[in-house]
């Protein structure tokens, strides 16, 4: 299969684990004209005009449903924002009909956001329009996974070969199932590292390597991605006190120096500076947190695009 | 009224019987098991080529009466029970409100008899309420017919209520059933904690919460002498303390389910909700110690945990959907396709699971093809393949994790005291 022959026409984007090395290949080449349109001065393109797209978010979220939203404005979309409860029992919806009332008004893709696992899979089985996983619960954010490829790709060259560490709390993390999926494909060497509470058991069979010290994941790793901890997990006592997290498994400066010296520093935000990582490390030289927000924007511009069009080639005239 | 059933495989593990003859009925029992007996005057059923067995007796299902009548109640529990191929079922008291105590045991007895196509056997709980907190009127709901006690759904979280439950049961030889899973280890978990949690990002149950709980529960029973009968065992440490148990002559037995001995977690996969259960569907290690504990006797029976929800209840994301599936009417299929044509296990072994042991666990006299006992007899076929469909099943609660399966074997006819309550699949009576 070429990247030519690919399509994602009408395909729901739900997790980068079912997706094939030239599908992701497809859409981080199209990303890359995506980002040259948000550095202009006039950012609106007609390439989606008429198409509607609706971010349903479940969950609250900011950064996520801000770059979707406006993924498709540049693009030239109608984007609509729901938010809304995830629970039936409290809004006395079930998703079932909460989706079919949004396909009832004629969108072409839903965006989802939900905080049960499996809920956009789900959501794929019951209604036609595309839908794009934004995150469920603990399982992918394929959006998140392409974009961190997408920030690895542009400052590295490639993938296959490097060494990745993914670091904090991979038990509850969907960045981190979808950037091992990803990674594993485009033949990165991956490496998990957490507390031992925060760590899956049997996670070595997905084909990482796991440490429940940050050390050794972060000797000559290339890039270093560091996941957020949440403070909810230490009050159900997976981790004593966020002071012993931060001095055990925090990153900083000297930790980072186990790391090659051009190694990238990545974050999904939003950070929590001086529990999971030092602030001169997530401002210094090596740090793309910033760079990845814009990189969020164009795959999701990209994927918005390939979803609705099909095709490879953006229509930039506005 | 007189019925013979002709020329079929007499399997009657009671009896240590095998053997091709006939069975007639006459006046609701069963008046002559044989080579080749006259007719005489009796409805002729040709059972050449079919298995013909003593009624399957189901010890673990959710009937929901009273008050969750939208998932099931007895009349179409008991259809579906009928059409499984059961001829006893045992309803379990996890209902609202929970069958706590002797009047609604005997309302149930009533209930069952008056809606009930096949025998109805009623489970009281074993705490008020099936809290946890203070023993039920246990000796009165025993007195009144309750076969057994529990407080399935929950494990009984206090080793002290357990103690006195299986001290004061003891005194009328009451059984306790137990739900065994360590409820601070599961709480939140969705399936079984493994590679393919790790890969969902599921929340785990992990196979060390059903040993931690199935361990205490057997110390607790060896302690007090009281008889214990450990539910849906699903994991390979369970099963070898079960063993290791019955070695040292504590009385403890045990169940497992259709699901559990031929499911793994792999079905998962796709965030079905019919593929939620507690205790959940484990990895393939798990399952084969299960069979293995089967084959050795370790494991007592087959019991279904027969779980019926309503469509709403059960059409939702994965985390918030209710635990359990039907499966009175898939367990002979699901078995015969996954113990007996793999060759795990032979037609008397699995015929003893569902029929002589359950009588023996319970204590009915039921499951055996004895002349003089009520005539409650299944006919099955082994070789007939068949495509599981839900919309056809009389349970109301068509959901089942093998939707689609193509199973060989069924239930072709149920005689529940010398009628037919079913017969190639269709319920009548």
């Amino acid at each position: 299969m070429t990247k030519s022959q690919v399509s994602l026409r009408g395909r729901d984007i739900l997790e980068l684990q079912g997706m094939s090395v030239p599908e992701m290949e497809l859409i981080l080449d199209t990303a890359r004209e995506m980002k040259n349109i948000i550095d202009r001065d006039i950012k609106k393109v007609p390439t989606l005009r008429g198409k509607s797209i609706v971010n349903l978010f479940f969950e609250p979220s900011t950064r996520t449903r801000t770059s979707f939203e406006l993924a498709g404005k540049y693009l030239g979309a109608d984007v609509v924002n729901i938010t809304t409860s995830a629970s039936s029992v409290v809004k006395g919806e079930s998703l079932r009909d909460t989706l079919l009332t949004v396909e009832a008004m004629g969108v072409d893709v839903i965006v989802m956001r939900h905080e049960a696992e499996g809920s956009s899979h789900y959501a794929a089985k019951v209604v036609e329009p595309v839908i794009v996983n934004a995150g469920d619960g603990q399982h992918e954010h394929p959006t998140q996974g392409l974009l961190d490829m997408f920030s690895i790709k542009e400052k590295k060259g490639g993938i296959a070969g490097l060494k990745v560490a993914i670091v904090g709390d991979i038990l509850h993390s969907r960045v981190a199932r979808s950037n091992i999926w990803a990674l594993l494909k485009l033949g990165a060497e991956v490496r998990v590292a957490g507390p031992r509470t925060l760590l899956p058991r049997d996670m070595d069979r997905m084909g990482v390597q796991v440490y429940d010290r940050v050390e050794p994941a972060l000797e000559g790793a290339d890039v270093v991605n560091i996941l957020r901890i949440q403070k909810e997990r230490q009050q159900k006592g997976l981790f004593p006190t966020a002071r012993e997290y931060a001095r055990i498994f925090g990153i900083n400066k000297a930790r980072l120096n186990l790391a090659k010296p051009d190694a990238l520093v990545m974050h999904p935000g939003p950070m929590n500076r001086g529990l999971e990582i030092a602030p001169d490390v997530a401002y210094s030289d090596q740090s793309v947190i910033q760079e990845q927000v814009k990189n969020g924007l164009a795959v999701r511009m990209a994927i918005l695009f390939l979803v609705l069009m099909g095709g490879t080639k953006v229509e930039t005239t506005a | 009224m007189k019925l013979l059933l002709k020329g079929g495989r007499i399997i009657d593990p009671a009896q240590k019987l095998d053997k091709v003859g006939d069975v007639l009925i006459e006046n609701g029992v069963v008046a002559k098991v044989g080579g080749d007996i006259d007719a005489g005057g009796a409805e002729v059923f040709d059972a050449r080529g079919l298995v013909v067995a003593p009624g399957l007796i189901d010890m673990h299902a959710h009937l929901r009466e009273p008050g969750q009548e939208a998932k099931e109640d007895f009349a179409s529990g008991t259809r579906a029970a009928a059409a499984g191929g059961f001829t006893t079922v045992c309803s379990m008291p996890n209902t609202r409100p929970a069958v706590d105590n002797a009047v609604l045991v005997n309302g149930l007895i009533r209930r069952a008899e008056l809606e009930g196509v096949v025998n109805v056997k009623v489970i009281g709980a074993l705490t008020k309420g099936q809290e946890g907190k203070e023993l039920a009127e246990v000796g009165d709901m025993l007195l009144a017919g309750a076969v057994a006690l529990s407080d399935d759904g929950h494990h009984v979280n206090s080793a002290r209520i357990l103690r006195t439950g299986l001290e004061y049961a003891g005194m009328f030889g009451g059984l306790i059933i137990s739900h065994a899973e360590e409820e601070s280890l599961v709480e939140d978990g969705f399936m079984h904690e493994g590679a393919v949690s790790a890969m969902l990002g599921l929340k785990g149950r992990p196979a060390v919460a059903e040993d931690i709980a199935v361990g205490r529960d057997i110390m607790l029973a060896e302690y007090t002498g009281g008889r214990l009968h450990v539910a849906h065992v699903s994991t390979a440490g369970a099963v070898e303390l079960i063993r290791r148990a019955k070695a040292r002559g504590v009385k403890v037995t045990a169940e497992a389910t259709p699901h559990n001995l031929t499911l793994t977690d792999e079905a998962v996969i796709g965030y079905d909700p019919a593929t939620k259960v507690n205790p959940p569907l484990r990895s393939q290690e798990h399952v084969d110690a299960l069979v293995a504990g089967l084959k050795d006797g370790t494991i007592d029976c087959i019991a279904t945990d027969h779980a019926p929800h309503a469509y709403e209840e059960k059409d939702m994301e994965f985390r918030y959907a209710p635990s359990g599936f039907a499966g009175l009417e898939t367990a002979v299929g699901v078995v015969l396709t996954g113990l007996y044509h793999s060759g795990k296990l032979t037609l008397p072994e699995i015929v003893e699971k569902l029929t002589a042991a359950p009588a023996r666990v319970l204590g009915l006299e039921a499951g055996s093809l004895k002349a003089g006992t009520a005539a409650d007899i299944t006919v099955l076929d082994p070789e007939a393949e068949w495509t599981v469909a839900s919309e056809m099943f009389y349970t109301r609660g068509k959901c089942t994790p093998f939707e689609g399966k193509r199973l060989k074997g069924r239930a072709v006819a149920t005689v529940v005291g010398g009628r037919f309550v079913m017969r190639n699949g269709e319920v009548c009576g």
